[in-house]
């Protein structure tokens, strides 16, 4: 299995505590998330290098993370094994027993980790993710390969996220492009309350933009009106977990202004607090197979070129 | 003017490389593209999009401009404005025929004796809304028109609208120069199309039928003349504006004003039954060209307008690729098609 040196968001900030270790999968390493009593976040392979359990069935102690089978304890910084009970007071642990830590960066609602070769140096991919206001949020993991859900998030997003209200046409506004490490492409959509067929609307109130990455795993969704103000903003940090399957964590929000633009049943559904989008957390595989292979070509060849192999902990 | 019937062979066709054709690919450079129907550019700015490009559209004081920025940003963003705007940020722009064009290219080399001539439609677009229409095809502009070309689909594809295969006669003639390709079909005693017979009051069983249809290649401008004897002519505008490599947008305007009622208002319609036929076919069709592939198509006489369409296409594609951009001595694409289009006959 091949991956990318990159900064992946692994989890929602919520869902990384100082109570139950997280476990999580993300391009076959096996990692396990937790705080200190301060908040820092911590990230340690999923694996005791005593006798290969779990870290993520242990708990989290005052020092750091400790394993449930025997209680080898490590610091989540360093990932050094700082404890190992029933020694006596004058037995040392050796210096280099230690469980293998990854760089962790927190950035606006996510939990980011390093994984790949070299010391980290970009910045991290939610740092785009401005939220303004209340926020939607969740996970889940979907049946479908990583690589094959972002290419459907570019041939056809309607397959894996929805917005309220709103019915997107697969009617491309020109064709990919690159920016940002990101291949970005706008269609257009029009209220579902629409009478006539999308394909005669003369000029599509509502953009739908998907940016999908190149390299890692940051997948933002914009709602737009045609002139380009932005309705709602939804980041999805998805990455490829076991069997073939993908991890999604995403945290959208409403933009303040409407424009006035918005159809009654939009206006109406937001007041009544109901969520403006759902990141869909079963994928159908009939309407998936039936999807053409269409500006997902451009992002095959350029993830193909960014690849660079690394080892596979599973 | 070259000219061939399909009575010919196609022997000389099996030379030519089908790897050449690469129909979602053509970014032809230096023409007039028909980026809107007038009556939808306001002082509200719209947005279009040729080849990726977007060309942003209003009226001040009723004169239309085109924009590579919204109005409200060209000014602040004029210093980064493309090669297709000369630094401007504005595209050279005319209204003629119910249509704003815009130039794609060369700025400097914007020239209204390029602009096409269409007999049937009024200079100054004073036409019927029920007239215009807007379509979209799922694929390329190219492609689109290969739809157009090939009239043969429509028996089938369209059977219940436009009509069944059975014809006495069927000949297929193209003519070309090095800007544009014409196709003649001539069809006698064809089954009564269903729309004619049931919306247009033409009651006779068979009819007479020659399409020709006239493309500009570098903007895929479709200039379609049938006429249907017993019936009517039904003269169109069909410009194929390639949105990108797997989507065209089509304006159009059925010149139907001389028909009877109802059929004057039904038949600019069809495309509502016409369109997700079309589109049926040329969306898998469409992505199975961006693959590469050795397997030549398969032809057969009535391609031979088809086939030359390609070719013309490659030709020009080269020489632009090869960095010149002018037209061909042979192709005056404001010239008088009345008589190509057989409209005086």
């Amino acid at each position: 299995m091949m991956a990318n040196s990159a900064w992946w968001a692994l989890a929602l900030s919520e869902a990384v505590n100082n109570e139950k270790p997280l476990a999580v999968v993300c391009n076959g390493e096996e990692l396990v998330l937790f705080r200190d009593r301060q908040g820092q976040a911590f990230a340690l392979e999923d694996r005791c290098p005593h006798r290969r359990v779990p870290l993520s069935l242990g708990c989290v102690v005052e020092s750091g993370i400790q394993c449930g089978y025997h209680g080898w304890t490590f610091d989540g910084a360093s990932g050094a094994c700082t404890a190992i009970p029933n020694l006596h007071a004058n037995e040392r642990v050796p210096a280099r027993y230690a469980a293998r830590a990854y760089p962790v960066a927190e950035r606006n609602g996510f939990v980011h980790v390093w994984l790949g070769e070299h010391e980290p140096n970009e910045s991290v991919s939610a740092a785009t993710y401005e939220p303004e206001g209340r926020e939607y949020t969740g996970a889940a993991t979907v049946s479908i390969l990583h690589e094959e859900y972002l290419a459907a998030m570019l041939d056809g997003p309607h397959s894996l996220i929805s917005f309220d209200a709103v019915k997107m046409t697969d009617f491309f506004l020109g064709d990919p492009c690159l920016k940002d490490n990101h291949l970005v492409l706008d269609r257009g959509a029009v209220w579902s309350t629409r009478m006539l067929p999308p394909q005669f609307v003369v000029d599509y109130p509502l953009i739908v933009r998907t940016a999908v990455p190149v390299s890692g795993g940051d997948i933002r969704v914009d709602l737009l009106t045609e002139e380009e103000t932005p309705l709602c903003t939804v980041f999805i940090a998805s990455g490829a977990n076991r069997r073939g399957t993908t991890s999604l964590c995403w945290r959208g929000f409403l933009h303040r202004s409407e424009g006035g633009v918005a159809s009654l049943r939009w206006r109406v559904a937001r007041r009544a607090q109901r969520p403006p989008f759902r990141v869909h957390s079963h994928v159908d595989g009939e309407a998936l197979a039936a999807l053409l292979v269409a500006p997902s070509r451009d992002l095959d060849r350029l993830r193909d070129q960014s690849l660079i192999p690394v080892r596979a902990a599973v | 003017m070259h000219t061939v019937s399909t009575t010919d062979t196609v022997a000389g066709q099996r030379s030519k490389r089908p790897s050449d054709w690469t129909p979602v690919n053509y970014d032809l450079h230096d023409t007039w593209f028909p980026v809107s129907h007038s009556r939808d550019v306001s002082s509200r700015p719209i947005r279009r999009i040729i080849h990726s490009q977007p060309y942003f559209l209003w009226r001040e004081n009723g004169i239309p401009q085109a924009a590579e920025f919204h109005p409200s940003r060209l000014t602040a963003l004029r210093h980064v404005s493309s090669a297709f705007t000369g630094g401007s940020g504005s595209y050279p722009v005319i209204e003629r025929y119910g249509y704003i064009w815009a130039w794609y290219g060369n700025p400097d080399n914007a020239d209204i004796q390029l602009l096409p001539h269409i007999p049937f439609l009024p200079l100054d677009g004073n036409i019927p809304d029920y007239t215009q229409r807007t379509v979209r095809f799922d694929a390329s502009s190219a492609l689109s028109v290969e739809n157009l070309i090939d009239l043969t689909h429509a028996d089938f594809l369209h059977a219940n609208t436009i009509g069944d295969g059975i014809s006495e006669s069927d000949v297929v003639e193209v003519e070309w120069t090095s800007e544009t390709v014409t196709r003649t079909r001539m069809v006698t005693q064809k089954s009564v199309a269903p729309v004619m017979r049931w919306v247009g009051g033409v009651r006779a069983r068979y009819q007479d039928f020659r399409a020709v249809l006239h493309i500009h290649l570098r903007s895929n401008v479709c200039i379609s003349y049938p006429r249907f004897r017993p019936g009517y002519d039904v003269p169109n505008l069909q410009p194929f504006l390639p949105v990108g490599r797997h989507r065209s947008r089509c304006d159009v305007t059925f010149n139907t004003t001389a028909a009877p009622s109802p059929f004057r208002y039904l038949m600019p319609r069809i495309n509502y039954i016409i369109q997700p036929q079309d589109n049926s076919v040329v969306r898998p069709q469409n992505q199975r060209y961006l693959d590469e592939s050795d397997r030549r198509d398969l032809h057969s006489r009535f391609d031979a307008p088809g086939t030359r369409y390609r070719y013309q296409m490659e030709q020009l594609a080269k020489r632009q690729r090869r960095g010149d951009f002018s037209y061909g001595a042979d192709a005056e694409p404001g010239r008088d098609i009345t008589t190509l289009l057989g409209m005086d006959g």
